[in-house]
Parts: C-alpha cells; sequence; structure tokens
C-alpha cells in the first residue's frame, strides 16, 4: 500500500472558503441584506439617511456593548441570563445611592462598577465550583436581583421608580461622558455609539489577539482538553462572568444619566437579546467559536430591524416575529457554512 | 546501562476502598520507548493520571531522574518535563492548529496591557514543526478539526516534543484509529524517540506495541505482571501474556475438553 | 476545489426576505389608509401653507404592551388617523422607558408632525419631548403625565388623573358601604397603579390595603389563588378594587365566589366579561377611562395643531375619565366593547 504524501489529504482551501469561515461575514452578509430590505419598503426617506442611522445606532448600541462581552462568555462556553436584569439594578442602585443618600454620582458609578464585578464573579465561581450549567446558575442571579431591584426601591423610595438624578451632584459630569449626544443636522447621534465601538474593538482584541482570547476559545472548545494543555479554565470563566456583569452594568449607569432615573422593571427581558444578537454573529451556543465583532452586526441587525419596521408603517408587533426569523435563519446559516468550511464530519 | 528517566517504585493507589493500582514498578529509559500493556479495566487509565499528576500516589515512590516528586496537578507535571496526550482529548477541533500547538504556551510580544499575541511567529513556528514531523499544512489557520484523526494525535505530539519534554506519555493513541492513521501516529512516536524524548506508550494492541517498543509492561488487574524487553521477547509471546498467559491456557484445554465431549 | 455552494446560503437568505416582505405587506393591508402616504420627499414638521392630509403623519408613542387595554387606545388613534386621511404610526414599548425615549428621540427622523406619548416616567422621556419642542414638532402627553405635560412641552395631556380615578373609587364605595378594601396591584412597576390604590384610601372612610398580585395579567389562575389567599387570610374584606378589567373578572370574582363570599368588586378599565359581571350584579362598576378616546382625541388634538395651529386644553389637562359604569348604563356599552371600541 502506498503512502500517500500530507499535503493531498489536506485539501486546498479557496480564498472564498476561507471568507467564509469567518463567522462575521455571513452576519455582514445578513445584516446588508437586511438593510437593503428596509431601504426599499421605507416611507420616510431618512432610513437610509443621517436620522435613520441616528435611530438604529441609538438602539443597537446598549445591546452591541453589552452583547460583545455575551459572546465572549459563550464562546467561552457558559451563558450569562443575569445580564439584563443587571442592567436595572445598576442604574437603580447607582439613582439610589445619589438621590437617597446623597453620593456623588461618581462614587456611586464605582460602587456599581465594583457590585457588579462581585456579582459576575460569584456567578462565575459558582459555575465552576459546583459543575452545575451556567443556564441555571445565573438565572438564579436574575431572579434574586429582579426581586431585588422592586423590593429594595419600593423600600427606599415608596414608589418602583428612582427619579430626580439629575439634581445629584456630580450628574453633569457624569453625563458628558455616558450619556451626551452630538448632534448632525436634526438628528442626535449618542455617545453610547462610541462606547459601542470602543467595547468591540476591546473585545475583538481580547479575543483574537491576546493569551487570554485564545483561553476563551480552549475552554469553551474542550475544557478538558485546554486544563490538560495547561490552560487555567476555571480563572478564565470567572473572568469572563465578571466582564458580562460589568459591561451590563456600564450600560445601566448610560441609562439612567440618559433617562435621569429608572424603573424598577428595566432591563429585564434583555438577557435573550444578548444572546440572539451574539448567535446571529456567528457565536455557537455550544462554545468554542465566535466574534465579538458578530455580535455587534447582529446587535445593529436589531437596531435596523428596530428602526426599519415603522418606517414602513408595518404593525410594530411583528418585531417579535422579525427577530424569530433572523436568530433562525443566521444560525442556519452559519451552521452550514461552518460545517461546508470545516469539510463536515469526516 | 541507560539513565531512567521516570521511575515508579512499587506504587499503589486506592479510592475508598477500591484499589485501583498496587505494587506498580515501572523504569522509564531514557530515549526509549516504554510500553505498559493492558486490558481494559487493567488500571491504565489510573496509572496514566498518577504519572501525569492528575492523582498522587497512595502509597510508595514517583521519581524523576531519580528524585522523588509529587505533582499537584498536570500543569505542575508539565513544568516538570513530562506531557501526557490523550486519546480524544489532545486538541479542541475548532481552534486552529497554530493555536491548538501554542495552547497554553502563546508567544507573546509587546508588555503590559498591549501584550499581545505574536501570530506570525506561532504560525512559522508551527508549520516547521509539524513539517520536521512530515506534515506539511498550507495554512495553519485551519481549524484542526479538518486534520485527520492521526494528523490530530501527531500535531499533540509534535506539541509536547516542541515544548521541552522530556517524558512524553501516550494514551491509547491509536486506539480509535484506523491502520493508516495509526501508521501516522507510530511514525511519530519514533520521530520523537529520535529527538532524544523518552516515551510511555499506553495501549491494549500488542501489535501496535510491538513495532515501536524497546521495553513492555504488562498491567494486569492493577498489578503490573511481567516486564520484558524487545531483544527477548516475540510479539506473540506478548500477546499471549496480554490474553491471559497461563490462564489462558488452562481455558484453551478445558473448552478443547468440552468440545471433544460434544 | 471549488468555493462551497452558496446555492442553500442564498435560498435561506431569500426565503427570510421573501417571509418578511409578505409579513410586511399582510401588516400593510391591515393598517390603515396612511399606506400611500409621504412616498414623497419629505415635507417640513410644519408649513405655513396647511399640508395635504395625506402628508400628514402623527405619532402616537406610548409605554402600552398591546393588551386589552391598550389595543383599544391604539384602535383610537388609528381610527382617528383613518377619518382625518391622515397617517398615524403608534408604537408601544412595553413598559420599558429607554425604549420609548429612543423612539420619540427618532421622531423627527421619521417625519413626524405631531407627537402624543404617555408619561408614567417622565423623567425618562424628558430630553426626547423637550428635543421635539425645540425641533417645532408639536407634543400632547396621553394617559399618563396629567401634572407633568408642561414640563415635558407639550400643551395639553389627554387622560385620565389616576389619583382622581382612585378618589371616585373610594367614593363609589362608600356609598356601597365597604369598610375594608383589598387593592391587587398587577404590575409591580407601574406607578399609576399605585396611585389608583393612593387615591382610594384617601376617599375611602374604610381600609384600602394594596396587595402585590405582580405578574397577575400573566397567569390569571395563579393570580386568583393569590388573591383567594389574602380573602382567606382577613375574612373582613369585604370589597376589591381590582385596577383591571382582567384581574376583577378572571382574578378577583373567580376567587370570591369560590369562597363564597359575597364582595364588592369595583374595577378600573373594562372588558367584555367584566361588563357581563356587572350587568350579572357579580360586580358592582367599571371604571372607564375612555383609552380609545385618549387615542383618538390625542390624534385630533395634534392635527388641529397642525393644520391650523390650534393648541387646545388652555393650559389644563383634557380628562377623558373616569366615566363609571354600572348596572345602570352597562347594557349601551357592552356592545361595544365586544366591539374592541371601548
Amino acid at each position: 500500500m502506498a503512502t500517500q504524501t500530507q499535503d493531498e489529504r489536506v485539501a486546498q482551501t479557496s480564498l472564498a472558503t476561507k471568507m467564509l469561515q469567518r463567522p462575521e461575514l455571513g452576519a455582514l452578509i445578513g445584516a446588508a441584506v437586511i438593510f437593503f430590505l428596509f431601504w426599499s419598503v421605507d416611507t420616510t426617506g431618512n432610513f437610509a439617511g443621517v436620522g435613520g442611522t441616528a435611530g438604529w445606532t441609538d438602539i443597537a448600541a446598549p445591546i452591541g456593548i453589552i452583547a460583545v462581552f455575551v459572546a465572549l462568555l459563550m464562546i467561552g462556553g457558559e451563558f450569562d441570563l443575569s445580564t439584563g436584569v443587571m442592567v436595572g439594578t445598576s442604574g437603580l442602585l447607582a439613582g439610589l445611592l445619589a438621590t437617597e443618600y446623597g453620593l456623588n454620582i461618581w462614587a456611586a458609578i464605582g460602587i456599581v462598577f465594583a457590585f457588579a464585578l462581585l456579582v459576575g464573579f460569584i456567578n462565575g465561581v459558582i459555575v465552576v465550583k459546583t459543575g452545575l450549567p451556567s443556564f441555571i446558575v445565573t438565572l438564579a442571579t436574575f431572579f434574586v436581583l429582579r426581586g431585588a431591584n422592586l423590593a429594595v426601591t419600593k423600600e427606599l423610595t415608596g414608589t418602583v421608580r428612582v427619579a430626580n438624578v439629575e439634581d445629584t451632584t456630580g450628574f453633569d459630569t457624569a453625563h458628558a461622558i455616558f450619556a451626551s449626544k452630538m448632534a448632525i443636522g436634526t438628528s442626535n447621534f449618542q455617545i453610547s455609539i462610541l462606547w459601542w465601538v470602543l467595547a468591540t474593538i476591546f473585545a475583538t482584541w481580547l479575543l483574537t489577539r491576546t493569551q487570554f482570547g485564545n483561553w476563551i476559545f480552549a475552554s469553551g472548545g474542550d475544557k478538558n482538553a485546554a486544563r490538560n494543555a495547561g490552560v487555567p479554565v476555571n480563572r478564565t470563566k470567572i473572568t469572563l462572568f465578571m466582564m458580562s456583569s460589568l459591561a451590563s452594568s456600564f450600560v445601566g449607569i448610560m441609562l439612567v444619566l440618559r433617562l435621569q432615573g429608572m424603573q424598577a422593571g428595566q432591563g429585564v427581558g434583555m438577557e435573550f437579546f444578548y444572546i440572539i444578537a451574539a448567535a446571529v454573529g456567528g457565536t455557537l451556543l455550544m462554545g468554542g467559536a465566535g466574534s465579538a465583532i458578530g455580535a455587534s452586526i447582529g446587535a445593529a441587525i436589531m437596531g435596523i430591524a428596530d428602526i426599519g419596521i415603522p418606517y414602513a408603517l408595518w404593525d410594530q408587533d411583528w418585531r417579535w416575529t422579525f427577530i424569530g426569523v433572523i436568530l433562525l435563519a443566521a444560525v442556519l446559516v452559519n451552521t452550514y457554512i461552518g460545517n461546508r468550511a470545516k469539510g463536515a464530519k469526516r | 546501562m541507560t539513565a531512567i528517566a521516570m521511575e515508579l517504585k512499587d506504587v499503589g493507589k486506592s479510592f475508598g476502598s477500591v484499589i485501583a493500582l498496587s505494587n506498580v514498578s515501572v523504569k522509564v529509559r531514557e530515549g526509549a520507548v516504554t510500553c505498559i500493556l493492558g486490558d481494559n479495566g487493567a488500571g491504565k487509565s489510573t496509572l496514566i493520571k498518577t504519572l501525569s499528576g492528575v492523582h498522587k500516589p497512595s502509597s510508595g515512590v514517583y521519581e524523576v531522574k531519580g528524585e522523588p516528586v509529587s505533582f499537584d496537578s498536570p500543569r505542575d507535571a508539565l513544568a516538570n518535563g513530562i506531557a501526557t496526550v490523550y486519546q480524544d482529548l489532545a486538541t479542541i477541533p475548532l481552534m486552529s492548529v497554530w493555536r491548538n500547538f501554542f495552547l497554553g504556551n502563546e508567544i507573546t510580544k509587546g508588555w503590559g496591557p498591549f501584550r499581545r499575541l505574536d501570530v506570525k511567529t506561532m504560525k512559522e513556528i508551527a508549520k516547521q514543526n509539524l513539517l520536521d514531523m512530515g506534515i506539511d499544512l498550507r495554512d495553519t489557520g485551519q481549524q484542526i478539526g479538518t486534520l485527520s484523526g492521526g494528523e490530530r494525535q501527531a500535531v499533540a505530539i509534535a506539541r509536547a516534543v516542541y515544548f521541552g519534554a522530556n517524558v512524553l506519555i501516550l494514551d491509547e493513541p491509536t486506539s480509535a484509529l484506523g491502520v493508516r492513521q495509526s501508521g501516522i501516529v507510530l511514525k511519530y512516536v519514533l520521530s520523537a524517540k529520535d529527538r532524544g524524548v523518552s516515551v510511555v506508550f499506553i495501549t491494549h494492541n500488542p501489535h501496535h506495541a510491538y513495532l515501536v517498543g524497546d521495553y513492555f509492561y504488562l498491567l494486569n488487574r492493577g498489578q503490573l505482571a511481567n516486564e520484558y524487553e524487545r531483544s527477548k521477547v516475540e510479539l506473540d509471546e506478548l500477546t499471549k501474556a496480554m490474553a491471559g498467559g497461563a490462564e489462558l491456557d488452562a481455558l484453551t484445554r478445558e473448552i478443547q475438553q468440552v468440545r471433544a465431549d460434544s | 476545489m471549488r468555493g462551497p455552494n452558496l446555492d442553500i446560503k442564498k435560498l435561506a437568505v431569500l426565503t427570510g426576505v421573501v417571509a418578511l416582505t409578505l409579513a410586511g405587506c399582510a401588516a400593510g393591508a391591515d393598517s390603515d389608509a396612511g399606506e400611500a402616504a409621504s412616498t414623497e420627499t419629505e415635507s417640513a414638521a410644519t408649513e405655513t401653507a396647511a399640508p395635504a392630509n395625506s402628508d400628514i403623519k402623527i405619532c402616537v408613542y406610548t409605554h402600552g404592551d398591546g393588551g386589552t387595554f391598550w389595543s383599544v387606545a391604539q384602535a383610537g388613534a388609528e381610527k382617528a388617523g383613518e377619518d382625518l386621511g391622515i397617517t398615524v404610526d403608534y408604537q408601544g414599548s412595553t413598559n420599558d422607558s429607554a425604549r420609548q425615549a429612543a423612539i420619540i428621540e427618532g421622531a423627527v427622523s421619521a417625519e413626524c408632525d405631531g407627537v402624543a406619548a404617555s408619561a408614567p416616567d417622565p423623567g425618562a422621556i424628558e430630553q426626547a419631548m423637550l428635543g421635539l419642542a425645540d425641533a417645532g414638532v408639536p407634543t400632547v402627553t396621553m394617559n399618563s403625565g396629567s401634572a407633568v405635560f408642561k414640563d415635558l412641552g407639550a400643551f395639553t395631556h389627554v387622560g385620565q388623573d389616576e389619583i382622581v380615578a382612585g378618589r371616585e373609587a373610594g367614593l363609589r364605595f362608600n356609598e356601597l358601604g365597604a369598610t375594608n378594601i383589598l387593592c391587587p396591584i398587577q404590575e409591580a412597576a407601574n406607578i399609576g397603579l399605585t396611585e389608583r390604590c393612593q387615591g382610594a384610601r384617601e376617599t375611602s372612610t374604610g381600609t384600602v390595603t394594596d396587595f402585590n398580585l405582580d405578574g397577575g395579567l400573566q397567569d390569571l389562575t395563579a393570580a386568583s389563588a393569590k388573591i383567594k389567599a389574602a380573602l382567606e387570610a382577613d375574612p373582613t374584606i369585604d370589597a376589591i378594587f381590582a385596577l383591571n378589567a382582567d384581574i376583577a373578572a378572571k382574578a378577583a370574582l373567580p376567587a370570591a365566589q369560590e369562597l363564597g363570599r359575597d364582595l364588592f368588586i369595583g374595577t378600573v378599565d373594562m372588558s367584555e366579561d367584566a361588563l357581563n359581571a356587572i350587568a350579572a350584579g357579580e360586580m358592582q362598576f367599571a371604571i372607564d377611562q375612555q383609552q380609545y378616546a385618549q387615542g383618538y382625541l390625542s390624534v385630533v388634538l395634534l392635527y388641529l395643531n397642525v393644520t391650523n395651529a390650534h393648541a387646545l386644553g388652555g393650559g389644563l389637562p383634557m380628562y377623558t375619565g373616569p366615566g363609571f359604569v354600572d348596572a345602570s348604563n352597562v347594557e349601551q356599552v357592552i356592545g361595544l366593547v365586544a366591539a374592541g371600541t371601548r
């Protein structure tokens, strides 16, 4: 039996295949298609212009900031369902500290960030030490925080929201950093967009260009193999949980400053949008592969739809249906492309 | 007298009341391939985990280069030059070849918060090392899952050798592979040996063991039954010894009796 | 080896696009005549000469959740659009003030000539509303925000004051002779509901106790069980002031009936079941804030402002309620509720 040389068995990969191996490209094509769809049914004439862009970036940014870190966590093999409610907890906590206890907003923000890191740490430690699915552990956190948001707010303010945050000390500077906007023509572009871009760049760099990023891929790809290779899997996962919590609290701070207060129910329900954005962007639900840029593209798609649907004068209830359709389509397309690019099962 | 890279002296391992290993004495000679043969249930898994640092021996002494050691984790053992390549946990399918190659040992440049991966260098080194082992990959950026099983094992072995393993422990490297794939792996085992690495080859396939081994140990029910040297043993003797030796003879006679009677 | 076959990928994308377009057409066919409007180049928000009706777009951006209450308000707004021949865009943010603020913020780009917004959390939408005022887009508040509409730059408010509604309910309960009233709150984060109980407390000669029934609308059987438990815990409760018609008819009433307790039950807002219960004497009254009119009037008020520069209301809120529906007038109203317009 003749032995064949190695390179014949390793099939040559064309450039197109290589490009399509990148999960972001599928998401980008999808985003372009959806954009053109809504552009074609736009009744206002502003969708593709400054006004429409200001609108969808405003919706996409707070989703994107959290989605990129949720994507990192998912690549690392875990889920965090407490992200949405953490947005609420962070805004409420900052608002309460400033309005009920007279703290300078900046001090309140510092405390909130520390609190978020702590919650993320607890999530992570419980997951790695008990071996319970992170879905369950963070779901528990979700309920704990959800109840606390309501109970503590009612206890301290007598109502179900925090208000008058604009009267607190340090508000103006904090507002400038986290919640200001820039006018272009008659449209306002929020500073959250800048933070979104920075978050995406940072997360992408962390994932693809650092040692820690390699550990993320390994921990999600096969945590036992990773451990055998010497990767500190537990530490990696705990760090990822802390990052997703911190990102959530960042958005919470942005919101409480922009809205000058916050309702006790804020954020609940958003946790699935972050996961969907990550999945649409090419992050596998079972971990080991994905993209932070993809998650941002997923968030952009959500923003585009949220603005495009009313611009088309469609009933806005269709946005739910739309999200379901793009999620399914995105996951199918990515799985198919992924399989083809990997050469499928042998 | 060849030097001893690693030795287990009368090692035992128990989990509660279950005795997984007892009176295990193995000498791993430097620059040679030492095979540990045993059927399923013989205690191979526990033995490997003890050697690789997952477990600590309950009794006996584990020595590396003549010095007693006690490893807290596989990472600890790795730091002492003992690398273990597991049957199915060697590489991560979704990650690229170069990422797998440098997993846990990534090369970085820059410092402080700007420390980043030196992707170009890592790709080059991975490509070169694999080439030295006989695998010519056009692009080490492809997912390692696209390589065949044997090639993936080869990458794992190349990785261990590159990162300065003195002792390479291979856990059933050919058991899940076909004939041709096994051939690849066995060639790399010899390749590693040529570079001066001491190999511990654990398998239940005496044919494969005989192809590359210099010394053979038989593990049966947690105890080390026999040690053989290559020059002094034939393949069928090994096979028979693995299959049960004297017990098999007795069984054969008994069955022949039964068949003759019926 | 050729690049991967793109057919299935194209097919998936194409299917998605077709599905979406069909869905959109279906939705568009349902929505009002405004579809044909505004395909021309955009016109300015206000012009010196009154714009043609077909060019006018009024946007109604509420915090509503699309349930039995809000769908009626939406129906009112959209009917006004139909009757006037203008485009009406209704969006409810399902209690998410951040979302509502973002939507209002985008009103100018959405080519809204006027905006009606509900303001349960005025601080959240303040910036967006004032931004509209700066841009010369007229606004009114509706449903909630009667005390703050001026701070938001709106020229009037259309709705019912929650405290006033509560007070009137308290007086009603006094007339009925109720001494211990349970007030279940089915949305813990909705301040309007708390205000209703508060209003009742102010005028009632008996006691009014708030009761946490958060999530009640999503699970009415559970809500009923919880109310039953509260009733069992306190046998002196002789009335329930429900804050939603479904809670009244499908949670409170069954709970009372199961325990065989004869309670006075009054509710806020109406539904077919609640009105039938009133007609049958099982419930005593329903407070009607006439949300259909809230939607309808908001659109008309803005329309008049855009076309004829009217700023109605005299700087005061315009009330659409509380109207009381009880045994004396329930028959008239039942048919309208069934039609989805009350």
